[in-house]
């Protein structure tokens, strides 16, 4: 009972410490409050006890339940959002000297992926339940975490990747037209701030195309490095998952729906190192790819679940 | 991220207006820091050297390998001249020879093997969509042509291009074997040179030249051996011949992609072994019953050929599940003998979900349970053994259910007791009008009374679904296949024997055939 109540505390206070820390963001961005530092201090804190309180929501329900807290969908969702804070920490901690602002990413897909979670839609499944025959193995803990750890790495890249493409195509889609330059939030106050003297002779650039520019070079780099990370990940996952299934199910690869989309990401993101290995596609193609992936994650994490069939079908759910 | 101010590429590619796909990038006059982006470690050295990065087809940005040359004086210059591929023969080979280069020109094209991604990715996608190893009727019904799918997309694109067993099919299979050659074609021809590149040391000889590289400083008043420990400090080779000294760093990330594309292709090869050579089968048997492996097992492919192991025989002592307290299963089991031909045991063990059984080069998995008979008595006599049918409820839950006639069996009109169970634990009992008449364990010896009928219920006999796999080509022997089929039915009672006919199921498996869900 007590473990129980426990969760339902660190769910609740995650929660709202992320909303809080998005809320933050937020008025950093649109009002342009003077205290950044002051407020982005407090939201570097926000962030932090956030993963604090997911890992202990999952640390709870590991020993209320006897079993790696990854058995159903719930759980799997608290996973991710888990994975996401886990990648802020990381990127917070190896580097403090620079402004991070990875949290404009990760914050609100964990709360989206949390808030999911702790919906209506799931509440059956908010209950520790018991675990079946199929997944009472040591693979459970390897094969899942490294997939759902890789999705929330490739999810955050991709989201990179897909701001990189709104901003260099901010003229044609015309999302915020007007010529502010702190109007596109983060980096570029940094920049202002620190190089405001030694910037305008770059050559042919006007200094707004020069920060966008910085801004976007920024971006495809943390997006490039998070998505190895990811792929990594993935490919260990996979590969996991094939040794697994030849205990379990007797062939290392049985073209069940789940299997067929973890490849395809696989296959996608594959596409996408190669378009980066020429510089001609480098940049905005690769973005493009990256994007893709986005919604291919989101169909193989996802989508096939909502279909109920195939081997993996305890990771499924119906909507009540 | 960026330490110094000036951009290290042309910024051409990120103005919004201009065109997607750019040239090479151009020579700046700034001697800007080698490429950022090319980086895992900025460059901090500001003194003379040079950094030269090159760039291959395959590699990813982080696994360039940097060089670094230095120059005191200036000797005479030498060239370093990488060929792909050695120079052929004669001239009257030329022609002959030239055939594959192209081809293997044309094969390791990036665009080329990008496309064939995206086509393997878009027919795997469509092969979930589709669902796969149904019957043509099916398709007729899914997709028909009075009313085609995005106006034209009917059940003889499907059959005709083989997407019902898309995984198997030629489109699919051709295009894998592209993306193989592919992938083979660009190991040889660019990935293998650029190691050679890497570990060669090319010195540059020349003030000049070193000066053209993308990055260059001068530093007046320096020793070269200096900086030779320098690099040495920050991880690089060094080599130091005379006033020159060539430096360079990453020469395991050149072997990465090589690495990699190779695992692909022995997955690939390793795949289309099995799918061409190995036996696969299920079957379903009640405990207490016995099988031969041969009559269960079919091939897959044209390569199969049985082994000696083949003739032994299965017998299923026991099968049996765990439950948690709640009532819900943890692990199914089952207890195996195996006799070889002269009726020896040759080995037992109890198989359950995640731990099959190997013998011989067959493995043996538990992947699907039924019910297959109920005993009860009836009014003392007995025991009848009823067969239980699966009733098809949706979900994963299994209910199994029988039926015990009481009363005129001829009669047209048959009323009796009907007897459900979602699992070999509990058995709920309905009277003749449908109602609900009690529960009874198996085993429990506790005798329940319906409308004038005593039953007790003895026990319930579960049968163990079992799945049979056999990997690789071995050598072939002959192959006895066993004269024993399960057709020992004769033990029970006669009056039972066409319902117990049904027991048990031999599911001989096709080659698009999956294994069993696992349920619950």
């Amino acid at each position: 009972m007590i473990f129980s109540t426990l969760e339902h505390i660190l769910t609740h206070i995650s929660f709202s410490v992320v909303s809080i820390v998005i809320t933050i963001h937020f008025l950093t961005l649109f009002l342009l409050v003077d205290e950044v530092v002051g407020l982005y201090d407090s939201s570097k804190k926000g962030m932090i006890v956030t993963f604090f309180c997911i890992t202990g929501l999952l640390v709870t329900r590991w020993i209320y339940s006897g079993h790696f807290p990854l058995s159903d969908l719930y759980e799997s969702l608290i996973f991710l959002s888990w994975g996401f804070s886990l990648i802020h920490m990381v990127s917070y901690l190896k580097f403090k000297k620079r402004k991070n602002n990875l949290s404009a990413i990760t914050a609100p897909s964990a709360i989206f992926t949390q808030g999911f979670a702790t919906s209506g839609l799931l509440t059956k499944m908010h209950q520790s339940a018991i675990l079946a025959p199929a997944l009472q193995s040591q693979w459970l803990m390897m094969h899942v975490s490294m997939m759902v750890l890789g999705y929330a790495a490739l999810l955050c890249g991709s989201l990179l990747s897909v701001a990189l493409l709104v901003i260099t195509f901010r003229k044609a889609i015309k999302i915020i037209g007007e010529n502010n330059n702190f109007s596109f939030s983060f980096g570029k106050i940094q920049y202002m701030n620190e190089r405001s003297n030694v910037l305008l002779n770059t050559y042919f650039l006007s200094s707004k195309n020069y920060y966008r520019y910085q801004l976007t070079q920024q971006l495809d780099r943390w997006s490039y490095r998070i998505i190895s990370l990811g792929f990594i990940f993935l490919t260990i996952g996979i590969l996991s998952g094939a040794v697994w299934a030849n205990e379990a199910w007797g062939s290392y690869w049985n073209w069940d729906p789940k299997e067929t989309w973890a490849f395809i990401t696989w296959t996608i993101f594959a596409i996408y190192f190669h378009t980066r290995t020429n510089t001609n596609l480098e940049g905005v193609n690769s973005a493009l790819v990256a994007s893709m992936g986005f919604l291919i994650i989101w169909i193989c994490y996802f989508g096939v679940n909502l279909l109920g069939i195939g081997l993996h079908s305890y990771g499924s759910f119906t909507l009540n | 991220m960026e330490t110094l101010l000036n951009p290290s590429k042309t910024p051409n590619l990120f103005i919004p207006k201009t065109h997607l796909f750019k040239p090479y990038f151009l020579h700046s006059n700034f001697n800007p820091q080698p490429h950022s982006s090319f980086n895992r470690r900025p460059l901090s050295i500001t003194i003379t050297c040079k950094v030269k990065t090159s760039q291959g087809r395959k590699n990813d940005g982080k696994n360039i390998s940097k060089k670094i040359v230095l120059t005191d004086s200036a000797p005479e210059l030498s060239n370093e001249e990488i060929k792909a591929k050695p120079k052929g023969g004669g001239k009257a080979w030329g022609v002959i020879k030239k055939f594959p280069k192209r081809v293997l020109a044309i094969l390791s094209n990036l665009p080329l093997a990008i496309g064939e991604m995206f086509t393997v990715a878009g027919l795997m996608a469509l092969g979930t969509a589709i669902d796969q190893g149904e019957s043509p009727e099916y398709y007729f019904q899914k997709y028909p042509e009075e009313n085609p799918i995005f106006g034209f997309f009917t059940w003889r694109w499907v059959l005709t291009l083989g997407f019902d067993h898309m995984f198997s099919s030629p489109v699919f299979l051709g295009t894998l074997i592209l993306l193989g050659t592919s992938l083979m074609a660009c190991t040889y021809t660019t990935q293998i040179p650029l190691v050679k590149v890497a570990r060669r040391w090319s010195f540059l000889q020349s003030a000049d030249s070193i000066r053209k590289q993308e990055f260059s400083d001068t530093l007046p008043q320096a020793s070269v051996s200096d900086l030779g420990v320098i690099l040495m400090g920050a991880g690089y080779e060094v080599f130091l011949k005379g006033p020159s000294l060539y430096a360079f760093k990453g020469l395991a990330g050149r072997f990465a992609p090589i690495g990699v594309h190779l695992a692909m292709l022995l997955i690939m090869a390793g795949g289309t072994l099995s799918a061409t050579g190995s036996f696969r089968g299920s079957v379903t048997v009640p405990q207490g019953l016995n099988f031969v492996m041969g009559d269960v097992l079919g091939p897959t492919g044209f390569l199969s050929t049985p082994t000696e192991a083949f003739n032994t025989e299965v017998h299923v002592n026991k099968f049996y599940m765990d439950y948690y307290d709640s009532g819900e299963v943890s692990q199914f089991h089952t207890d195996l003998s195996l006799f070889d031909m002269n009726g020896k045991e040759v080995m037992r063990k109890t198989l359950s979900v995640n731990d099959p059984l190997r013998y011989g080069g067959i493995t043996i998995y538990q992947t699907d349970w039924s019910f297959s008979a109920l005993q009860i008595l009836k009014d003392g006599e007995g025991p009848f053994n009823l067969a239980m049918a699966p009733l098809t409820i949706n979900g994963d839950k299994k209910l199994f259910g029988t039926f015990l006639p009481v009363g005129d069996t001829d009669s047209s009109n048959v009323k009796g007791i009907s007897m459900l169970a979602r699992d070999l634990q509990s058995i709920v009992l309905y009277d003749k009008q449908g109602k609900f008449a009690g529960v009874r364990r198996p085993n429990s010896k506790l005798p329940i009374e319906i409308d004038g009928t005593k039953i007790v219920i003895v026990d319930a006999i579960g049968s163990s679904g079992l799945d049979l796999k056999i990997w690789a080509l071995q050598d072939g022997t002959t192959v006895i296949v066993g004269g024993k089929t399960n057709r020992a039915k004769a033990e029970f009672p006669d009056e039972m024997n066409r319902l117990l006919d049904q027991v048990p199921e031999i599911v001989e498996s096709s080659i698009s055939k999956k294994p069993d869900n696992i349920g619950g």
